[in-house]
Order: structure tokens, then C-alpha cells, then sequence
């Protein structure tokens, strides 16, 4: 199992960090534009970024930043993918340490900038407009499987097993990612929003009525 | 291995986790990416001027005056949020082209959150801010909630009923907090003025 799966419902992990910036160093959102322009051109994709955040060591996963973290996944995919080598990275990356004012190189795609913005409009909607048979319907009980780990998912770990009742059902079909593996999204198939009570999920937390709503790919459910 | 080589290793080890080299390697990565043909030169700045600009928390502070100004809105609004945002010239895209509108009343709160990783509705609210991608936020707001809106100095009432959205598959939740007493007459630019990034997602109440 991966603790990143099971993160809802960790107990004793002290204060929030409410931090309220979201990049707090110049680099973070340097290097966020540069994932933008991988995903504005297909390089890669929310799947693939996911994949390596839940593939981390758990422990770092909860010591580094956000973007450090992406930092390491982003060089990690570029070089495994054969975009960039280990050895030209590390000699760049060495030459900025030496000057870190060091201009960057005057040169560059001049497409790729409108195509990024294009694609912050366009978006990635993983709508199927396809004819399904949902096999659930509103206000019927269903129950989270358990399913075996992969790596990488869409449940989150403190849901399953447990008892919920379908609140909507998504009009047509969703495909997750064929690209990477999961547990069961490579198709499209139905969504629904699942309703719980939140006491159902824990039984020892205070009776304060609250309820938790999650949407689920049909693959996840059976009935209960 | 030496002392001294060891000394080395551990220099290393520090300089590898240190701001500045996580900087260089940025940097690295924009400079191959320019000279691999991968991204333009002006990519990173339209970038950054875009979520300053054009798809930021303005956008949903908009949305919220706007609904709590017109009834007849927030009703559209709420049954189609991706039409309900058009009408007001705003754009969809990315992180938020299934979106949904919940209502914060005097009897339910609601709050989101995304316990696998970040997802957030972009259009609305632009990209979000660390808390929302703290591991110990997305673990503790699921089972503890009111601890958790504790951490961002909100109480509420015992009475008032939480309802949590834990993001995982395509839709974008976004919530209209109620609105404050004493704003009856104010203009919907007044109202957006009043409403955080955290209100809209159910981490801060809307005061006048």
C-alpha cells in the first residue's frame, strides 16, 4: 500500500500550515511554467505528474514542498522520456550555480506561449459523450471496493469498505487515463457523486450530523 | 572513503536541498527547454502575468457578489456553474470544465478539499495556494473539520452542519459563502472586495 492513497484521516499530524501564497520562492513559479508548456504540447499530463508523487517514498513525500516535489518528478520524467539526459542537466544546472544571473538562452519556440494559453482555455474535459448503462442510481446504497494497490488510484483509502448513497448520477461517461496504469480507468464509464455520513467513516469522531461527498468512477462501487 | 571526501558528500548532500540549487535546476530546466525548441521565450512571463491577470480568486469574488446580488443567478448558477460563469463573460478551461456551485447557508457549511493531490477550480480561483496542498490539511479536514477551520481561525457554530467535498474525479466544487449583515445596499465591486480565496472553498467566513 501507499501511504498517499490513505492520506484522509491521518490523525496526530499537528497544525495546518496555512499558507496562503501559492509559490513562495521565485523558482516555484518558473518551474510551473514549464510544466504548463509540457502540458500545453502533450509532453505530459496530470496522470503522469500523479504517478510519480504517489511512487515517492512517503516520508519525503510529507518532508519536501509541493514544487520541490514537482521539481523532482518534472527532471525525473524528462530524462526517462529521453527529452532531456541526466548529464546535460547536472552540467546546466552546475553552470547556474556558479552564475546564477547567468541570461537564458535567446532562443525559443515563439508558438509554444499562445499554445499553452490555448490550452488553459480549451482544457482537457474528460467528458465521453458515449452511450452507458450506469449500473447505479440515485439514492441507491453502494458500497467503496477495496481495491488491490496499483500505482496509482483514483479511491481515496479512507473510503473504502464503507457505505455511502449515490446523491448523482453524471450524465454520460468519463475517461481517467489510458496512459498510466490504475486501477480500472482506462475506459470511460460512468461517475457518481456518492454521499456519506461522516460518522459512518469513523465511528469514534463526535455525532456532529456532517456528511462527506467524494465522486467515484463506476469501477470503484458495487451494491450494498 | 577519506574525511575529507566525506565532507564533500555531505556539502553535496546539503547544496542538492538547498533553495539555491533548487533554483539552478529550474533555471537548467528553462534553458534546455529554449534550446530544445520546447517552450518560447516569453512562455514563462505570459504564464505567470496569466493566473496574475486573467484566471485568479478575482474571477470567483465576481461569481459570489454576483450571486448573492441576483437570486434568479445563483438559482442558474447552481443547477450549470460552466453556463452560470459564461454569463458573466468569464471563461472556463482547465481544472474546471465540470464545475459546481454549493451555498454556504445559516444551517450548512460546506468545504473542499482534494485528499489524493490539488485539484482545484482553476477558472474560478486561479492556482492553489499551499495550504490546500498541505498533506496534513488534505489528511485532517476529511475527519476533524472544525479543528482543522480552527488552524485558519474560524469557529463555527456547533449547531451548523459541515458538508466536505473531496475532489477525486472531474468535478471542480466551489463555494458561495454567506454573505455578511450589513451589505444589503452594496455594490456587487463593494462585495467582491470582501471575499478571500479561502472563503470560497469553505476555509474563511465573509466579514464586512
Amino acid at each position: 500500500m501507499k501511504v498517499q492513497h490513505f492520506l484522509g484521516g491521518i490523525e496526530n499530524l499537528g497544525p495546518v500550515n496555512v499558507e496562503k501564497r501559492v509559490f513562495v520562492e521565485p523558482w516555484e513559479a518558473q518551474l510551473f511554467a514549464v510544466h504548463t508548456a509540457m502540458m500545453g504540447t502533450n509532453i505530459w499530463a496530470w496522470p503522469d505528474l500523479r504517478v510519480l508523487a504517489e511512487g515517492m517514498n512517503p516520508l519525503d513525500y510529507f518532508k519536501y514542498r509541493y514544487y520541490i516535489k514537482w521539481l523532482g518528478g518534472i527532471c525525473k520524467f524528462l530524462i526517462d522520456k529521453g527529452y532531456i539526459s541526466e548529464k546535460e542537466l547536472q552540467e546546466r544546472t552546475e553552470a547556474f550555480l556558479k552564475d546564477p544571473d547567468a541570461p537564458l538562452p535567446a532562443t525559443g519556440n515563439p508558438e509554444i506561449t499562445q499554445r499553452v494559453v490555448d490550452y488553459f482555455y480549451r482544457g482537457a474535459n474528460p467528458y465521453r459523450d458515449i452511450v452507458v448503462n450506469p449500473m447505479f442510481k440515485a439514492g441507491q446504497k453502494v458500497r467503496v471496493k477495496d481495491m488491490p494497490p496499483v500505482v496509482h488510484t483514483r479511491l481515496p483509502g479512507y473510503l473504502r469498505n464503507k457505505i455511502g448513497v449515490v446523491d448523482v448520477v453524471y450524465k454520460g461517461a468519463y475517461l481517467y487515463a489510458d496512459n498510466v496504469p490504475t486501477d480500472g480507468l482506462a475506459t470511460p464509464q460512468p461517475v457518481y457523486l456518492v454521499k456519506f455520513d461522516t460518522r459512518d467513516i469513523w465511528s469514534d469522531i463526535p455525532d456532529s450530523k456532517d456528511v462527506l461527498y467524494n465522486d467515484f468512477w463506476e469501477v470503484y462501487l458495487e451494491a450494498a | 572513503m577519506t574525511k575529507e571526501n566525506h565532507g564533500d558528500h555531505e556539502h553535496h548532500n546539503h547544496l542538492r536541498e538547498s533553495e539555491t540549487y533548487y533554483a539552478a535546476r529550474t533555471k537548467a530546466l528553462e534553458s534546455l527547454f529554449r534550446e530544445k525548441g520546447l517552450i518560447g521565450i516569453d512562455t514563462v512571463d505570459r504564464v505567470i502575468r496569466f493566473f496574475e491577470h486573467d484566471m485568479g480568486p478575482f474571477n470567483g469574488a465576481k461569481v459570489v457578489a454576483k450571486a448573492w446580488s441576483d437570486p434568479a443567478f445563483k438559482a442558474r448558477l447552481m443547477a450549470d456553474a460552466n453556463a452560470g460563469i459564461a454569463e458573466l463573460g468569464l471563461k472556463d478551461g482547465i481544472e474546471g470544465e465540470n464545475l459546481r456551485v454549493v451555498e454556504n447557508t445559516a444551517t450548512v457549511h460546506n468545504v473542499v478539499c482534494c485528499t489524493l493531490c490539488s485539484c482545484w477550480p482553476w477558472p474560478l480561483l486561479g492556482l492553489p495556494p499551499y495550504w490546500f496542498k498541505d498533506p496534513v490539511f488534505r489528511a485532517r479536514i476529511v475527519r476533524e473539520p472544525r479543528a482543522v477551520l480552527l488552524d485558519f481561525g474560524v469557529t463555527l457554530p456547533k449547531e451548523k452542519k459541515i458538508e466536505i467535498w473531496d475532489s477525486s474525479a472531474q468535478v471542480r466544487y466551489f463555494v458561495i459563502p454567506e454573505r455578511p449583515a450589513g451589505t444589503e445596499n452594496w455594490s456587487e465591486e463593494q462585495l467582491a472586495k470582501l471575499v478571500s480565496t479561502e472563503a470560497m472553498q469553505g476555509l474563511d467566513l465573509v466579514k464586512a
